[in-house]
């Protein structure tokens, strides 16, 4: 596995850098609403099955043996940064960012820019009613 | 003023620092509301609530059934104001309105209710039989915990926000809660429903902000006696080390990716309807979606065609529509991440069968950019990475077996444990399937269904512990055992005979 890293994460990896007194890492982890993400953690204990993959300057990445495997040789991934609200405890969502992962060689600066918003039409209003074979019923 | 602000010892109040962040309407990409954003000295301020109405407050000393009144109260007032939550719910995170309505907001209702009951029929002591020590009794109390925190995920804010305060509050503690920062509206609009049922100050405090700082307090603070988390498996790691610092208890509720198998013998239209539901209920980003379908190969062709013609017929628009099926996904980014994903599917399986892109043709003032189409690729090996990794998205992969063995095998091959489905007309051999599978919900002949009084968690490194049932209640509890002498002379003390009766 190899991990790329743009100048924009790189940045925002300093920027926690200078923000928090501990060593720094990084772990590229699994699951539900994070999907496969990196999180930036301060004086982290890399599991028994976590080795490193990579470095953001002195700042090591880790990786699973799972998501090594996904991974093998030199099939890489890239760390990003979308300007978005996130979740998880990593420590750049302090900064209204999160990185991320994309695929390989990806470089944020000569991406596309996204579509805009659409402009606000009027304004929506509940359509409907709850179907009656749902009324009553409950999944939770 | 923030439009939602914290709530702290039964107040709404700005952050310290009066930051806010807006959160969007993600199936128009227009702005929702302003939200206060805590920092960690908010936080601790939440906590510090939390503590003293657990130390000093009338909360922890109130009997069972007087907690369990203030609890249906709470729950009568979310059934008054149902359809004002349902219609944020569904604008804050993009969840259809008929969902909010038929599952987030009742399962709120009826996950109080429940540990209401739990607080009501649950004994508090129970004198244990006999004793090896006569003429000793014994006998076993159940205490609250203290403060307890819970960080919810973005996925069923108002749920998750329910499964955590509910039976901390019944069981006579003292809670801190942080919704998660794309939805937390819903979670922070509880507070004025804590107000009107009179649960004394301090008893719940809501405070939404980065996971980065308040998450960290929240799972660090040595003022917290237990904290509770759903969420991604590395922040379930990442808060079992913060929360070792002084030894607190955890519950974690993780990723999945689980299997839904559909034997020979099943109803195919049956079967194609739970495999359906089981993946694209809520775009797919549900923890225990089935986002693996094990279909026998023998019915292989006739069930994916079944699957194509009816995944087509998903009704995809506007979530404040009740003829939507599905709205957007909780934001661009989570686009993104599947598009990220099915692009690997491409490279490693082929083309998808249905699917694969944004969808066109949406009402003008929707965000084409935050929809997916329920997307199925067919033919998928378990180990590539669209089978092994939690997309969240509305990704559903079809995996084929030759027998009940190699579909148990498959379904188990996965780092997670957290649910799964069997879909046949002999219900012997599904539920013998379901004995073999290790998760930590199977479901025969149907998905989703999670009723608060049946635990719900998994095995693996889908978590530990388990919320809802009587065990999501009683790791809300700590257990003492108190063992009583009575007294008289000194032939009823074992110590005298064990150290030389001279003491």
């Amino acid at each position: 596995m190899r991990v790329d890293v743009t100048d924009r994460a790189r940045e925002v990896v300093e920027r926690a850098g200078r923000a928090r007194p501990g060593t720094l890492t990084v772990t590229i982890g699994t699951g539900c609403c994070e999907s496969t993400a990196p999180f930036l953690y301060e004086d982290f204990w890399p599991g028994p099955d976590q080795e490193p993959v990579g470095t953001v300057g002195d700042v090591v990445v880790y990786a699973p043996d799972y998501v090594r495997a996904l991974y093998p040789g030199d099939e890489s991934v890239t760390l990003d940064v979308i300007d978005e609200l996130a979740e998880s405890l990593s420590i750049e969502t302090e900064f209204g960012c999160r990185l991320v992962l994309r695929g390989p060689r990806t470089d944020s600066a000569t991406e596309p820019d996204a579509c805009p918003v659409p402009a606000a039409g009027p304004a929506r209003v509940v359509t409907g009613s709850l179907p009656e074979a749902l009324r009553g019923l409950r999944i939770r | 003023m923030a439009d939602y602000q914290l709530f702290i010892d039964g107040e709404y109040v700005d952050a310290a620092s009066g930051d806010t962040f807006a959160t969007y309407e993600p199936a128009t990409g227009q702005k929702l509301a302003d939200v206060a954003k805590a920092d960690r000295e908010d936080t601790q301020r939440a906590i510090g609530a939390a503590r003293k109405a657990f130390d000093e407050g009338p909360w922890p000393k109130m009997s069972g059934a007087e907690r369990a009144a203030k609890l249906n109260k709470v729950a009568d007032l979310i059934e008054a104001k149902a359809e004002k939550l349902s219609e944020l719910e569904a604008r804050d995170g993009g969840g259809t309105i008929k969902k909010a309505m038929f599952a987030d907001i009742p399962g709120g209702v009826s996950a109080f209710r429940w540990f209401a009951r739990c607080a009501e029929e649950q004994p508090d002591r129970v004198d244990l039989e006999g004793t090896p020590f006569p003429p000793s009794s014994n006998y076993k109390r159940y205490e609250p915990q203290g403060v307890t925190t819970g960080i919810i995920p973005w996925n069923f804010p108002f749920i998750m926000a329910a499964w955590k305060i509910a039976p901390s509050l019944a069981a006579g503690n003292c809670a801190v809660i942080k919704p998660a920062s794309f939805t937390s509206i819903t979670a922070l609009a509880l507070g004025e429903i804590f107000q009107e049922a009179d649960i004394p100050a301090g008893v719940v405090n809501i405070v939404a902000g980065p996971g980065g700082t308040v998450g960290e307090e929240l799972a660090s603070n040595p003022l917290v006696d237990k904290t509770a988390f759903t969420g991604s498996t590395e922040v379930g790691r990442r808060i079992m080390q913060l929360a070792s610092g002084t030894v607190k208890p955890v519950t974690l509720e993780l990723g999945g990716k689980s299997a839904n198998i559909v034997l020979d013998d099943a109803d195919l239209d049956l079967a194609a309807g739970a495999v359906l539901f089981g993946t694209f209920l809520h775009n797919g980003q549900v923890c225990e979606s089935g986002t693996r379908a094990l279909v026998h190969r023998s019915i292989l062709d006739e069930f994916v065609a079944l699957l194509v013609e009816r995944a087509q017929k998903i009704v995809i628009g506007d979530p404040l529509d009740f003829t939507t099926d599905l709205g957007p996904l909780v934001s661009r980014g989570q686009v993104e991440t599947v598009e990220r994903y099915v692009k690997l599917g491409r490279d490693e399986v082929g083309e998808p069968v249905v699917g694969g892109s944004k969808p066109t043709g949406l009402a003008d003032g929707l965000d084409t950019e935050a929809f997916f189409q329920p997307t199925i690729f067919t033919g998928v090996d378990n180990k590539a990475k669209i089978a092994q990794e939690e997309i969240f998205g509305p990704v559903l992969c079809v995996i084929p077996y030759d027998t009940d063995d190699e579909a148990v095998a498959i379904a188990n091959d996965s780092i997670y444990g957290l649910a799964g489905g069997v879909q046949s007309t002999n219900i012997e051999r599904a539920q013998s399937i379901a004995d073999r599978m290790r998760t930590g919900t199977v479901w025969v002949n149907d998905y989703h269904l999670i009723d608060p009084q049946r635990p719900f968690g998994g095995y693996k490194q889908s978590g530990i512990g388990r919320e809802l049932g009587v065990e999501g209640y009683n790791v809300y509890r700590q257990v003492k055992h108190v063992h009583t002498n009575p007294g008289g002379t000194r032939d009823n003390y074992i110590h005298f005979s064990a150290l030389s009766g001279e003491i």
